[in-house]
């Protein structure tokens, strides 16, 4: 079966400190897998690793079965507060990524990104007028942008309040629905994990290992009425407790 | 579809943001400035700079008028008055070999100081730019050059005079020279200094985005750290319009510089004061036009 990424006992270390020791996980095509983990475990440097950023001290990143060297289109990473260029407008924004790899018609594919992020209205302002829900919503549609096959989130709704991350995971939902794109998600937020995540990864505290995986299987319907669902309280308790247990 | 349209058309929380944000209001770039209080075009309130300047002048004529100071001191007012307007409308008195004019010369001291001040800014401009984005982004750059930057601009203008003098000899290079020194060194440091503090993130951004590494410098680098650059840039135009004075100790005939140094030696004290109120003024307007010329670029830093 072909994946959008392998990774093979990979590790990492800075000075005496392992962060990453041997993690080995697979996204497969057009799924969301999300790693959950507690604070300071080493999930955004595994991130900054997939996303050809760093350097493993060991093992493999394989994507489609080639070996990841360098940051890519391939696998674009939406980091942690906005990534936008903020002297661009909102379109030079969306634009950059087809402008830059002289894709044809990038106004076109900014205009349908525009229109799926609700910015229509919003393309000729700049990034700082925009609220941060709007930021990070055009800064995912940046990276939509170039049509990756992989999508790297690394906590991308962090800093925005309940109710509009709430808004931006059904948001997030719909959006990739319509797009055969794989999602490796890393967050702290349990409720985020899964409400987005087909395949769960618990990750151990540091240094970070696989602690547990689960398929989430809360099929694909899922919005603000499954955080009421028993089945997603009674997997959120359990997620929780091997969470809390570190 | 629908349920990509769903959350946007909610007349509720983030999405209300959106509709009171309308884009109607939103100063798009390129657009008019959304001024601060402060702002030049909030009303009068610029009217306020002048109250002291006006309070010191008056003084000033009362002391003259009372016979407090004398005249070979400093002149009243009125006779400094008088001398600018000679400066710049009186007849042109032919000028003699070797005197330079100032009856009706404003127009020609103004016009050659202002052509080695553009001249040698511009220079400086296109040097310091680029040697600052070396030093900034290169560590290789910074570890060969920085030290001997750091050296060279601790040495002032006017230390550089006898050397220039050596090497240019009395004339338009070795003005042209000094003025270059004097605006060089901000231009190199300002932009050293913002290009290296670009956020890691919108390079490595730039870099998914397809962005090929050679063109980063003109895509990222400059732009992001173009607020810096214009700052050091205003510096660097106030410094070398500073240094434009010590270019024209040079032997020079043409130059509000000239002109002063050539009232001195006449002790024309109301001349003298002529000569550094141009100075002033046209520091002044110099600084303006750069700050309006670089605007544009450098809203979406406005805080």
């Amino acid at each position: 079966m072909s994946s959008a990424l392998a990774v093979d006992r990979l590790r990492r270390s800075f000075g005496p400190v392992e962060v990453i020791a041997g993690i080995s996980l697979d996204v497969p095509d057009e799924t969301v897998v999300a790693v959950l983990g507690p604070s300071g475990c080493g999930k955004s440097t595994l991130l900054r690793l997939l996303a050809g950023l760093d350097e493993p001290d060991g093992g493999t990143i394989l994507e489609r079965g080639r070996k990841v060297v360098g940051p890519s289109p391939l696998r674009p990473m939406v980091a942690q507060g906005a990534t936008l260029f903020p002297w661009a407008t909102v379109r030079a924004n969306l634009e950059w990524g087809p402008r830059m790899l002289g894709r044809p018609d990038p106004a076109a594919v900014a205009d349908e990104l525009l229109e799926a992020t609700g910015l229509t209205g919003f393309a000729a302002a700049l990034p700082r007028q925009l609220s941060g829900g709007m930021r990070q919503r055009a800064a995912i549609a940046q990276v939509l942008a170039v049509q990756p096959p992989l999508l790297l989130l690394d906590e991308p709704f962090g800093a925005l309040d309940a109710q509009t991350r709430l808004r931006m995971h059904e948001w997030l939902r719909s959006l990739l629905a319509a797009r055969p794109t794989s999602v490796l998600l890393v967050t702290h937020d349990v409720d985020e994990a899964l409400l987005l995540a087909d395949r769960l990864v618990l990750l151990s505290s540091r240094p970070a290992t696989i602690a547990f995986e689960l398929d989430v299987g809360l099929g694909d319907d899922r919005g603000r009425a499954t955080l009421v669902d028993p089945r997603f309280v009674a997997l959120k308790a359990d997620v929780l407790d091997r969470v809390l247990a570190g | 579809m629908a349920r990509v349209q769903a959350p946007l058309t909610r007349p509720d929380g983030d999405e209300s943001t959106a509709t009171l944000r309308a884009p109607v209001t939103l100063p798009a770039p390129g657009g008019p400035r959304h001024d601060r209080p402060s702002g030049p075009t909030a009303g009068s309130a610029w009217l306020l700079g002048l109250v002291v300047p006006a309070a010191l002048v008056a003084a000033w004529a009362v002391a003259s008028g009372a016979g407090w100071i004398s005249p070979r001191i400093l002149p009243p007012p009125g006779e400094v008055l008088d001398a600018a307007w000679r400066f710049a409308f009186g007849s042109d008195t032919r000028s003699l070999p070797g005197v330079v004019p100032f009856e009706g010369a404003g127009g020609r001291h103004v016009a050659a100081s202002l052509r080695r001040w553009v001249v040698a800014y511009l220079l400086a401009l296109g040097v310091g730019i680029p040697l600052g984005l070396g030093l900034g982004l290169s560590p290789w750059c910074r570890r060969l050059l920085d030290p001997l930057v750091q050296a060279l601009r601790s040495i002032p203008v006017t230390a550089w005079l006898p050397i220039s003098l050596a090497w240019f000899g009395l004339g338009e290079g070795s003005a042209r020279s000094l003025v270059f020194l004097g605006a060089v060194f901000p231009v190199v440091v300002a932009t050293a200094d913002a290009s290296s503090r670009v956020p890691a993130t919108l390079v490595e951004t730039a870099r998914m985005l397809g962005t090929p590494r050679r063109a980063l410098a003109r895509r990222v680098y400059v732009p992001a750290a173009l607020p810096g650059i214009v700052t050091g840039m205003r510096l660097g135009l106030t410094l070398g319009w500073m240094s434009v004075i010590v270019g024209e100790l040079t032997g020079q005939r043409e130059g509000v510089g000239a002109m002063m140094f050539a009232a001195r030696a006449a002790v024309q004290i109301d001349q003298i004061l002529v000569g550094m109120a141009t100075f002033a003024v046209i520091g002044l307007l110099g600084d303006l036009l750069l700050r309006a010329m670089t605007r544009p670029l450098i809203r979406w830093s406005d805080a």
